[in-house]
């Protein structure tokens, strides 16, 4: 799989001189969602605001579509959508006339605007102005707005942020369809490791301007699991250690027995092992570890 | 892409915008006092309308116009268009457009311009319909026996255009580098007031771009007006090549962009 955006020791500060990023080396495969994930403050809008020329590049190269950003900004960004942060409209336009500007910046025709309208469920707006939306309608307008030119890429910063439950949802659907149906490359950033792994195929892991972890979604997945345990409720732990301790590496803490978690067949086989030894097993649950405690497990490999 | 393209998204922008309402209602407010003034005191406004009433009534409202009201919405127009960018977070869409940026800068500064020259032609308009209805009302006014010297009245608008020039750019500047639409109105009103107050005490006030436009109304009531283009009016048109330049670069070079 080819690369579509691809940065090498790209290194950023603002004025008070902290490093923002710091040598990071981007890799987006074509054809891919790729989630990148940190939280907030780690350097993600940073990185994205980068890409898209939004900030001047003090050190590293910027390559998307196998071009330099710096000498080939207008080819690039017609080939691109992006959204970056809160919605960018003009509140006392409707979402027509907002589409309109765009739709002739980008030059496409002017059919686009019911299709990419209808595509994010804002074709019944009529008249009414942005101002009058709700959030979730905005951030719907602004990925309508990213959709006009049928973009290869897409760069989204943080595109779920202030929806509901169902908007959520419809945003995450409508990527993996553009990426489905239409192949369009889709970067997106994120601070919830769920959404990412909803909807991602590749993941990069940002914190503190480092990217700690860059690769496929189920390498990501298998060390999350890794680092996961297993905790069991029992009506007899001593018993139950005494039972585990020859196949499992087990202990008590805070009432509970927590041993690494490996598998589900490990779990189906420990409760087995229990029952049949004797002792009641009242919960049995594997406890993934957390995105900072993720962050935190990399870092320490990392280093 | 083309500048026209980017021109025509940028006209969208103003549309139901504060700079279409300042217009109108800065172009009006005279006119409307005038109308008023006429139909209401027609007694003490018959001598002086007697002669040439055109040339009285352009004379008069342009005087009253130009001198304050006229550069005041000129700093409110260049502040509020691109306001609309700043007000609705739009830079950083505007910026990742595939637009070059010289497009960006240059046809909201055009834009910015059209808007002043509709401010120039209503007020032409409101000035004449003015004086049309107080002809209507009181009839003894010679409004509509006589005619409008438009070349004139031409080479008045065209003056006080240039004269203004210096002061679109240098708001422009102000607001494209403020993000607060009160600083960049606040400097641009201090100016203003300190420029008026300047011209009848300091010789050189012709180097201040906010003096210029009462500096070319000054020039016509004395008749001054036969050089080809006044001094302050060669400096007008040379401060908005350098602001305009001066900006441009500005947005190049800034760090950081929406």
């Amino acid at each position: 799989m080819s690369s579509l955006i691809k940065t090498q020791n790209l290194n950023f500060s603002f004025s008070s001189g902290v490093k923002t990023l710091d040598n990071v080396n981007l890799d987006v495969p074509q054809g891919s969602i790729y989630g990148f994930l940190g939280p907030n403050g780690a350097g993600k809008t940073t990185t994205l605001r980068l890409l898209l020329g939004l900030l001047r590049n003090q050190q590293g190269t910027i390559e998307i579509f196998d071009k330099q950003f710096s000498s080939h900004r207008l080819e690039i960004l017609r080939k691109l959508g992006s959204l970056i942060e809160q919605p960018s409209l003009y509140l006392h336009l409707t979402a027509k006339e907002n589409l309109d500007i765009y739709r002739r910046i980008y030059e496409c025709e002017r059919s686009r605007i019911p299709e990419v309208l209808k595509t994010v469920g804002l074709d019944n707006t009529g008249k009414k102005k942005i101002k009058q939306f709700s959030l979730g309608m905005k951030q719907r307008l602004s990925i309508a707005i990213t959709l006009l030119h049928q973009p290869q890429l897409l760069i989204l910063d943080e595109p779920t942020n202030g929806l509901d439950p169902n908007g959520i949802i419809e945003v995450r659907e409508l990527m993996k369809k553009l990426n489905k149906e239409h192949g369009t490359t889709v970067l997106v950033s994120s601070h919830i490791l769920n959404e990412v792994e909803r909807m991602a195929t590749h993941v990069g892991i940002i914190h503190k301007g480092r990217l700690l972890f860059q690769g496929r979604l189920h390498e990501l997945q298998q060390m999350k699991t890794k680092q996961s345990l297993l905790e069991i409720e029992t009506s007899d732990n001593s018993r139950s250690l005494q039972l585990m301790k020859d196949q499992f590496a087990s202990q008590e803490s805070g009432g509970k027995i927590i041993l690494p978690f490996q598998n589900k067949e490990q779990t189906a086989a420990i409760n087995k092992l229990l029952v049949q030894g004797g002792v009641d097993v009242y919960a049995l649950h594997p406890q993934q570890s957390d995105l900072e405690q993720l962050f935190m497990d990399i870092t320490n490999t990392n280093n | 892409m083309n500048f026209f393209v980017s021109t025509r998204a940028e006209l969208i922008k103003i549309k139901r915008s504060a700079s279409l309402w300042i217009c109108f209602l800065g172009a009006g407010f005279i006119p409307l006092i005038f109308l008023l003034n006429y139909a209401l005191q027609p007694a003490k406004n018959l001598p002086r309308l007697m002669m040439f009433p055109w040339a009285v009534h352009f004379g008069i409202g342009w005087h009253a116009f130009s001198s304050f009201l006229l550069p005041m919405f000129i700093i409110l127009i260049c502040s509020l268009i691109p306001q609309i960018e700043f007000k609705n977070n739009t830079w950083k869409q505007v910026f990742a457009s595939p637009q070059p940026l010289a497009n960006i800068f240059f046809s909201k500064l055009f834009v910015i311009v059209v808007t002043i020259i509709l401010l120039f032609l209503l007020f032409n308009f409101f000035l004449v319909m003015s004086a049309v209805l107080a002809n209507l009302i009181i009839p003894k006014y010679g409004f509509l026996k006589s005619h409008v010297d438009i070349i004139t009245m031409w080479k008045l608008n065209w003056q006080i255009f240039l004269s203004v020039m210096g002061i679109i750019a240098f708001q422009y500047f102000l607001s494209l580098r403020f993000k607060n639409f009160i600083a960049a109105v606040g400097i641009g009103l201090a100016l203003l007031i300190a420029s008026i107050i300047a011209i009848p005490f300091w010789d050189h006030a012709y180097t201040l771009p906010y003096a210029h436009p009462m500096l070319t109304m000054q020039n016509f009531a004395s008749k001054k007006n036969q050089v080809a283009l006044p001094k302050h009016e060669i400096y007008s048109v040379f401060y908005f090549i350098g602001f305009a330049l001066l900006a441009f670069l500005d947005m190049k070079y800034r760090k950081e962009r929406g």
